[in-house]
């Protein structure tokens, strides 16, 4: 990856990103602020509507359940995604075309609609718990993202490499680990980060599979905002920043997907 | 290979750990509640620890916003609660879909110190635990003459200064009811004359607001001068911006009930009843009030006017209410929105 | 033997759970919009015969269609040049992007308030420079929406596009360019058709996502713009009527599956290998 764009190309990039962090500004600024509103710029600095995340009790609970609901959503959404998608690419003679639109399927029907008829046909209907069906509404949910971007970015890799070292005698096994898989590395990380923070964030879907003792950080939130008008909503953006940040650094280390490599 | 079996194990011991954490089921003697979920720590403080040393059981709680939790207990068929918070215009709702159980009123006895419009506000169901109000704020110092009377929002002035509750709030069919009043006839009715005034409105309309921090923007950055609000927000409101007021208006704020409900399926009535029973007495009441909580209906308790400036308090104000008869409301609300649709939405 | 079904081997466990969990108890949700009294079709026909809902229908696909048309543009500038970034700054860049979606949506609001208000920023600096005396309108129209959920789903699109254009091998492009290509006879010919599978890819999520959106229409639009996602919450959460909440879903679900294999289409004419 050496060749430089052009420099028009990296002005358009500068200002796209100038739109992106631009309001983020904003937003960190409301954070600090020592007002009881929103305001900006910030009038005082003060860390107090962070500390009031935790002295929220309700948002100290779920915060552990939403961390454990998107880890557990991700990780189960790329293991059986990572296969389809590679079998989407590697063996697309013996498989439907229609096959790919069906992974699609979790975004296109609204997400109240997905929760509704979840708890109604699953968690009532079947009696699952309510903890494994809010699992189930995040995985079909973050699915799309760990099947179609890891797709995409298996498109474009040529699998005569893969075919070579099996014919060098690498177990199929093998080589789909130490081959294909590193090839695809920031489609993977891609799909992991977008498929982490839909399930982070997501309040359509998880609104009707929470139940008595279960209930996720962002439904919180919301119920929070309806009384009190305060920077903490703010503050609650900044610490999810954060944490993104630190689960990247988290998976760059133990998972070793590191980009230096490239 | 060494190195990515090492990893896979620990991934593994990862994902146990994270299942081993996940909630542990309802033990016995279980009282499970509905309610919004904010003020957590002090609804703990005042009501959950006293009530759970009192029974020695456990209360559980399912949080959210009234049409998401009505909408579960629905599709539960009543079940899955024990009590269950929503206002007035939401338990209607609950009561005509059948989804909650009549009260047996002798099981409690603190009903008869409460205020006559918070015993029995929808028949033999739940009572109400607090009251507030609806009505007009506005920027004093942008808004001259002050506002005095519902029928100001029409006033040519205030152009592009007005944000109304959306009609999906608690606070926006109200503001069909006044329109209809403003036109002389009964909306529930005949709503023809009430949209006619709700047409006329919109030129003053800048957006309809869908939450209390929206508005508070709103207000905050300039955007309106004027808005209906219900009275907890005033507080906050004025911390934004200090010269914002509750209107006076001679024709009185609007009266918006909590109340409490007991499901149909709930496996503890009893229980129930004793907890709604606690939730009245006037101890709780009192700390509840003083402590920023929810305004007091039993009578006995006692403000000071610093305490009870953020309230909707005292007899005089209260008898001075107008109510909200929910039942007719609901029967016209889905042809209400699909008109005020029309109006905003094309 | 094993072998011929390798592929549905792999794609099983994905295609199960989509089916038991999603496609089923969809079904048996949208099964309830067929059992009106009034006739199999008449909710359908209800929602097409009003003007309100007509209008809904197509503002909603007016603006979800822009908005995937300018993300696809904006994205697929800047995954190009994110893709060539070195190392440390690439994965800065990766991770600044996202950064957008993590505002919950009530600050978000709050801070395009800030920009596009009558006192905003924006505003301020037209008014400074003398462009207008009076402050112009901007929030509350299509136009703050289609910005608001540009905002949004670009970093989508930066996400989704940066795997695709890594993975155009770089003696590629030089050999293209050794052959006396232009630059941009290169981007046409080569890069352009070699990113189209994650271009659709990036379509698809951006088109769906717009177009089922409710919490982004809701505060950046209100009732004066509203959505086919803010409708359905609506009548589902307002009106308690599920019955039409779900009409309202199977005719979005019909007219992005029908987009979405559209879109497809086009991208296998440019490149077979899109799956």
């Amino acid at each position: 990856m050496t060749t430089r764009p052009s420099p028009a190309l990296i002005a358009i990039a500068a200002l796209v990103y100038v739109f992106l962090v631009g309001p983020l500004v904003i937003v960190i600024g409301a954070s600090l602020s020592d007002t009881t509103y929103l305001t900006f710029p910030p009038q005082g600095l003060s860390l107090r509507w962070f500390e009031n995340i935790f002295e929220i009790t309700a948002f100290r609970r779920t915060i552990v359940t939403s961390l454990q609901i998107a880890f557990l959503s991700t990780g189960l959404a790329l293991l059986i995604g990572i296969p389809a998608a590679y079998a989407l690419n590697r063996y697309r003679i013996q498989l439907p075309s229609w096959l790919s639109t069906v992974f699609v399927l979790p975004i296109l029907v609204p997400e109240i609609v997905l929760g509704f008829s979840l708890l109604k046909s699953v968690a009532v209907g079947a009696s699952f718990p309510i903890f494994v069906s809010l699992l189930i509404g995040h995985t079909l949910l973050v699915l799309p993202y760990c099947v179609r971007v890891i797709s995409a970015s298996l498109a474009s890799f040529d699998f005569s490499i893969e075919e070579a070292a099996i014919s060098l005698g690498s177990p199929p096994a093998k080589t789909f680990f130490t081959i294909v898989l590193p090839n695809v590395r920031a489609g993977v990380i891609a799909a992991f980060i977008l498929a982490f923070i839909t399930s982070i964030n997501d309040v359509s879907t998880s609104l009707f599979l929470t139940g008595p003792g279960i209930s996720t950080l962002p439904i919180q939130i919301l119920a929070h905002v309806e009384q009190f008008f305060d920077p903490t909503i703010a503050s609650v953006s900044v610490l999810l920043m954060f944490l993104t940040v630190a689960v990247m650094a988290i998976v760059e280390r133990t998972l070793g997907l590191t980009f230096l490599a490239k | 290979m060494t190195n990515a079996l090492y990893r896979s194990l620990a991934g593994a011991a990862c994902v146990a750990a994270l299942l081993a954490a996940a909630p542990a089921t309802a033990q016995d003697k279980t009282l499970t509640i509905s309610w919004w979920g904010f003020n957590g720590e002090k609804l703990n403080q005042f009501i959950v620890q006293p009530f759970q040393e009192k029974c020695g059981c456990t209360l559980v709680f399912e949080t959210g916003n009234n049409a998401d939790r009505l909408n579960k207990i629905k599709i539960r068929g009543g079940e899955g609660v024990d009590v269950a918070y929503f206002t007035d215009g939401f338990s209607q709702i609950g009561i005509e879909e059948g989804l909650f159980q009549p009260i047996d009123r002798s099981k409690v006895p603190n009903l008869a110190g409460l205020y006559e419009m918070a015993q029995a506000p929808q028949g033999e169901y739940g009572p109400a635990y607090t009251i507030g109000r609806v009505g007009i704020v506005y920027d004093s110092a942008k808004v001259n003459p002050p506002i005095t009377k519902w029928a100001d929002l029409w006033r040519d002035d205030l152009k592009s200064a007005v944000s109304l509750p959306g009609i999906t709030t608690t606070a926006g069919p109200m503001v069909v009811m006044i329109a209809g009043e403003k036109a002389g006839t009964d909306p529930f009715e005949n709503a023809d004359p009430a949209f006619a005034e709700i047409e006329a409105i919109k030129p003053n309309v800048v957006k309809n607001y869908n939450t209390g921090s929206e508005m508070i923007n709103l207000f905050s950055t300039g955007e309106i001068t004027v808005s209906l609000a219900q009275d907890f927000a005033l507080g906050q409101l004025k911390a934004a911006v200090p010269t914002v007021e509750w209107a006076n208006l001679e024709d009185g704020a609007i009266a918006t009930l909590n109340t409490v409900n007991i499901p149909k399926g709930s496996k503890n009535v009893e229980l129930a009843h004793e907890f709604i029973n606690f939730i009245l007495s006037p101890e709780v009441q009192q700390a509840t009030a003083e402590n920023g909580v929810d305004a007091p209906v039993v009578t006995s308790v006692q403000l000071t006017p610093e305490q009870a400036k953020q309230w909707t308090y005292g007899k005089e104000m209260i008898d001075g209410l107008k109510r909200v008869d929910y039942s007719k409301l609901n029967a016209a609300k889905s042809d209400w929105i699909d008109r005020w649709n029309e109006i905003f939405g094309m | 033997m094993l072998k011929r079904y390798t592929g549905w081997t792999l794609a099983l466990p994905a295609t199960l759970l989509v089916t038991l969990f999603l496609v089923l108890p969809v079904a048996a949700t949208i099964a309830t919009t067929f059992a009106d009294a009034k006739g199999v079709l008449a909710p359908y026909l209800a929602f097409f015969a009003s003007g309100f809902r007509r209008t809904v229908l197509w503002r909603t696909l007016e603006i979800s269609l822009a908005t995937t048309a300018i993300s696809l543009v904006l994205g697929f500038l800047t995954a190009y040049v994110v893709a060539r970034a070195p190392g440390r700054m690439k994965s800065v860049l990766i991770i600044a992007a996202v950064f957008p979606l993590l505002t919950g949506v009530v600050v978000r609001s709050f801070a395009w308030l800030i920009i596009l208000g009558k006192n905003g920023i924006l505003n301020n600096v037209l008014v400074g420079i003398g462009v207008t005396d009076e402050p112009f309108s901007m929030l509350y129209t299509q136009g703050s929406v289609i910005v608001a959920m540009v905002y949004l789903f670009t970093p989508l699109m930066i996400l989704t596009l940066v795997g695709v254009l890594e993975n155009i091998p770089e003696d590629v492009l030089q050999a293209s360019a050794s052959l006396g290509a232009s630059p941009s006879a290169t981007f046409r010919q080569v890069v352009f058709p070699l990113a189209v599978p994650g271009l659709i890819v990036g379509a698809v999520l951006v088109f769906t996502g717009s177009f089922t959106s409710y919490a982004t229409p809701q505060l950046l639009g209100g009732e004066r713009q509203m959505m086919m996602g803010t409708f359905l919450y609506q009548r589902a959460m307002v009106n308690f009527d599920w019955v039409g909440a779900s009409t309202i879903a199977a005719i979005m679900v019909v007219i992005t599956v029908a987009v979405v294999l559209a879109m497809t289409r086009i991208a296998k004419r440019l490149n077979p290998m899109t799956t």
